[in-house]
């Protein structure tokens, strides 16, 4: 009796119906070749389980847990407004190289809320990391490396010490965080999606060019004067990021 | 019928399918970082589309289903923007990740990934994710008799290799 390899592989997966089923069966026990093949399909499908078997214990990722639960993402807090050129787009260029370097690395990111941002009576504040990067990392102080950049310090309109930052941790978002009392509140909170629609891979690809526009638009709204250079950074600093009297 | 309470379960159910979702993902796109972006876009894709979801039909399937989708967009949308492909870059790091492994499970691996793409799903879907013939045709869109011959092929082929190694 000849029996196809593709028989003798569906029997051994188990897709047979019960008469072939039988039938080859039966011939395995006439034949010490089809035995052979069968145990050597056999065998290959457990080699197969066995070696993929150890990737399910491994850790999922925060990010697809949310996705799957379909947690509710953090929006932008600030409202989005439309670009518009001014003075200060040399600046604002050169801020975007510097916030799309760090944003490239992003890609997909969940939407679910970071443990850098906290909800503070019924607004946002950075914490942890975030806010200690607000804190004490100064702009021109970049290292790839870090879990949070600072793109820019200015002093807004306001009078606060604000911050456009990024942080480089999957999970996270960029915006604009500025000093009130003892807080470092989140203004904007961009979402590398906003924009672009997230329907499919392609605009999640492309986040990292999404993102910046909200962030720069909201600093151009925000700014008083010029941004801040690196010894006004450290004079900042050291006054705790408060306004200074003017 | 998906009720609110349907839903509910289903989200349980999603949540605990993500480490099948990931491995699936990760014999197509050969890089764990595409496969976990692959796998956000099309659990988000099956939260929206929901209502598309027959009850009756195994949650798994059609999971894998919008996986290979959203990874089919993926790599055209690369195209689109004359990326060059990674799965060279990729297969080197499958070697790099499997070389922790032990050293069977790194030949498995590895004779897998010198499988044409289309082999490589149907092994993955049947042989490792252990969907029957028919739930895997219909996850790639194609006759049962294409789906069986891509499988044999893809057998003797690792068969072949595995046996050259060992």
């Amino acid at each position: 009796m000849t029996i196809s390899d593709e028989t003798l592989m569906a029997f051994a997966d188990g897709e047979l119906d019960s008469a072939t089923s039988a039938a080859v069966a039966a011939a395995m026990r006439e034949d010490p070749d089809i035995e052979r093949r069968v145990a050597q399909h056999r065998a290959l499908r457990a080699k197969l389980q066995a070696a993929y078997a150890a990737e399910l214990d491994e850790a999922t990722p925060d990010r697809l847990l949310a996705a799957a639960r379909g947690t509710p993402g953090l929006r932008k807090v600030a409202g989005r407004t439309r670009w518009q050129p001014t003075r200060w787009q040399p600046l604002v260029s050169m801020a975007a190289s510097l916030l799309i370097g760090v944003g490239l690395g992003y890609f997909v990111q969940h939407r679910a809320s970071s443990p850098m941002i906290e909800n503070a009576g019924g607004g946002l504040v950075a914490s942890g990391t975030l806010a200690k990067a607000l804190s004490n990392q100064l702009a021109s102080e970049r290292i790839a490396s870090a879990p949070v950049q600072i793109g820019l310090s200015f002093v807004a309109k306001s009078g606060e010490f604000c911050r456009a930052f990024t942080m480089t941790a999957a999970a996270s978002p960029a915006g604009v965080a500025c000093r009130r009392a003892n807080d470092w509140q989140i203004r904007v909170l961009a979402q590398p999606s906003d924009g672009v629609g997230g329907e499919s891979a392609a605009a999640y690809r492309t986040a990292g060019s999404a993102l910046s526009p909200v962030i720069l638009d909201a600093v151009q709204q925000q700014i008083a004067g010029e941004p801040l250079d690196q010894s006004a950074e450290i004079a900042a600093r050291q006054q705790g990021w408060r306004p200074s009297r003017r | 019928m998906n009720t609110l309470g349907t839903r509910e379960n289903v989200r349980d159910q999603l949540v605990a399918l993500v480490p099948r979702l990931r491995r699936f993902a990760r014999n197509l796109a050969r890089n764990q970082h595409d496969a976990d972006d692959v796998v956000q876009v099309a659990l988000e894709r099956a939260l929206e589309n929901l209502a598309q979801w027959r009850s009756d039909a195994r949650l798994d399937s059609w999971l894998f289903k919008i996986v290979r989708n959203a990874w089919i967009d993926e790599v055209r949308s690369r195209m689109r923007r004359n990326k060059v492909f990674v799965a060279e870059e990729a297969g080197a790091e499958v070697g790099t990740d499997t070389m922790e492994r032990a050293t069977d499970i790194m030949s498995v691996q590895s004779a897998m990934a010198r499988l044409p793409e289309d082999q490589r799903v149907a092994v993955s879907l049947v042989l490792v994710e252990g969907l029957p013939y028919k739930e895997a045709a219909d996850v790639l869109g194609i006759p049962i008799g294409t789906l069986t011959s891509r499988l044999a092929r893809a057998r003797a082929a690792l068969q072949t290799s595995l046996e050259a190694e060992g």
